[in-house]
């Protein structure tokens, strides 16, 4: 990671195009039936526990097995590929993608996402802190808890069966926490950035020139 | 020394003697000898103690000293202690582990499929329902995940721990169990919540003689994942598509239509109320919610309402 960053240049793509692209793909190989058109709008899932469903983008049907396939986020489906509608496709096979409007919070996750360096869920599981970090955590606040590589740090829990989670990657403090305790985390998905303490100030610089250049472009 | 002996020869002269012949006379019965050798690795040797602190820790400090001295660690080795000095259950609880009950630890050296292991946490739940029953026909129920329940009373529980071989990264389930059967006397925290097999059944149990019995499903339950695994005749998932340990849950468990509270850790934090309304193929709750949706979850627990 750098100690300088190009704000201009990175400010400069957002505000050209706010927006993420999101690809979705098909879960498994089957047949798929579009739910939606290109230029559709969905909606991601809500609800208290986010256990209402988002839009029904896709069915996909395995040996008589039919299953519905919602939206995971906000957005317009910006292209679509149509000629599989109908059509038998692989596993991974890419169906459409859905345009997401960003908001300020989002796009200074983003940046900050690029500096960090991201832990990631070894499986779709919940996580919670491992007993000391989570003590170190309620004393003094995630930026002061350090973590360095091999160090059991989070545990995960499936079906009751809970297992360690060691640290790998660079060592700093947390910075940000991507996970709740109780809602699942898909496999890949960030669990925590870090950075190296040091690094803390440039942080710091990213947060505070976004807050005040998105608010200053808003308000022009 | 513990206040009883138990050896890997007894548990197999049992699961012969026993196990075998009634298994026989079940559903899966003309694959009975074929499942039991599936799972004959359970009590491939059996430590016994007077007290330890915690045998889930004893079972860590036998892994590393194995790997560190270039062993090879035995899969299915068991650790019963007559008392443990300081068990704990999920999270920061407590366990209460006095003499009289049955505690300790299996290491299972893990070569299931990520979709067999969904189920290991139901096939151990199921293995102390059975051995329950086997004293209290009828009586004992599961609440999911596995806890055992003997009249609404909490009467075994499980914590099962993943932990990593240091030097081959190997990976064993520690599965730590926790069986109240001559233990009488709770502490407040528990009392009205924990209850024992002795207590529910008015007279003593032969502690040798239960562990026996508890090893011996166990050793029927979790070869039974090993056996669908492999493909094995019958075993494999009936008409609908369920596994038999899935079917054999659902059979011995009251969680499915019961009105419940549901939370990762339900005690200190409950998330929400729902319906328990059925169990998805992976061994995951389906829950019905007051608004009409439904969720399934992999994770956490619930409380009967």
């Amino acid at each position: 990671m750098s100690n300088e960053i190009d704000f201009d240049t990175i400010l400069g793509k957002y505000r050209s195009d706010p927006y993420d692209y999101i690809d979705v793909h098909a879960i498994h190989t089957g047949v798929v039936n579009f739910k939606v058109d290109e230029g559709d709008d969905v909606d991601s899932a809500s609800g208290e526990w986010n256990h209402i469903p988002g839009t029904s983008v896709y069915e996909i049907n395995r040996e008589r097995n039919p299953k519905l396939v919602h939206s995971h986020i906000k957005g317009t489906i910006s292209a679509i590929n149509g000629e599989l509608d109908g059509q038998f496709v692989e596993a991974g096979e890419k169906l459409m993608t859905i345009r997401h409007p960003l908001k300020k919070k989002e796009i200074i996750e983003n940046i900050l996402k690029e500096v960090l360096f991201l832990f990631r869920a070894p499986e779709r599981a919940k996580y919670f802190f491992s007993l000391d970090i989570q003590s170190r955590i309620e004393k003094k606040g995630a930026r002061s808890v350090s973590v360095s590589p091999g160090e059991e740090i989070i545990t995960m829990s499936l079906m009751k069966r809970d297992t360690p989670v060691y640290y790998k990657g660079e060592p700093g403090v947390i910075h940000s926490v991507y996970f709740k305790p109780g809602v699942s985390v898909d496999q890949g998905s960030p669990l925590i950035g870090v950075c190296a303490p040091e690094k803390l100030p440039l942080i710091q610089k990213i947060i505070t020139r976004v807050k005040a250049d998105w608010d200053q472009n808003a308000a022009v | 020394m513990a206040g009883f002996m138990l050896g890997s020869t007894e548990l197999r002269d049992h699961l012969h003697r026993v196990e075998l012949p009634d298994r026989r006379q079940g559903p899966l019965g003309a694959y009975a000898a074929e499942i039991l050798r599936y799972g004959g690795f359970v009590g491939s040797s059996i430590e016994c103690h007077g007290q330890l602190v915690r045998s889930m820790e004893r079972a860590r400090e036998h892994i590393d000293r194995c790997e560190g001295e270039g062993r090879a660690v035995e899969s299915g080795r068991v650790i019963i202690a007559e008392r443990l000095s300081g068990s704990k259950g999920r999270f920061t609880r407590r366990w209460h582990a006095p003499p009289g009950g049955l505690w300790g630890c299996l290491i299972h050296a893990n070569a299931l499929t990520p979709q067999s292991s969904m189920l290991f946490s139901l096939a151990v739940g199921v293995a102390a329902c059975e051995a329950l029953d086997s004293y209290l026909p009828g009586r004992p129920a599961l609440r999911w995940i596995n806890d055992v329940l003997i009249d609404g009373g909490k009467a075994a529980g499980f914590l099962i721990e993943s932990h990593s071989g240091p030097r081959w990264k190997e990976q064993f389930h520690l599965v730590g169990f926790g069986i109240n059967i001559n233990n009488t006397s709770f502490p407040e925290e528990l009392r009205g919540t924990a209850v024992s097999l002795c207590d529910r059944r008015g007279s003593h149990v032969d502690l040798r003689e239960f562990s026996l019995v508890f090893l011996a499903k166990l050793t029927w339950n979790i070869g039974l994942l090993y056996f669908v695994e492999a493909g094995g005749g019958a075993g494999a998932p009936d008409d609908e598509g369920v596994h038999p340990v899935v079917s054999r849950w659902c059979e011995l468990a009251d969680t499915l239509g019961r009105k419940v509270v549901f939370g990762f850790d339900v005690i200190s934090r409950p998330q929400y109320r729902a319906t328990a309304v059925d169990i998805a193929a992976d061994g995951g709750l389906v829950l019905n919610l007051e608004d009409g949706h439904t969720v399934i979850e992999h994770s956490g627990e619930i409380r009967y309402v």
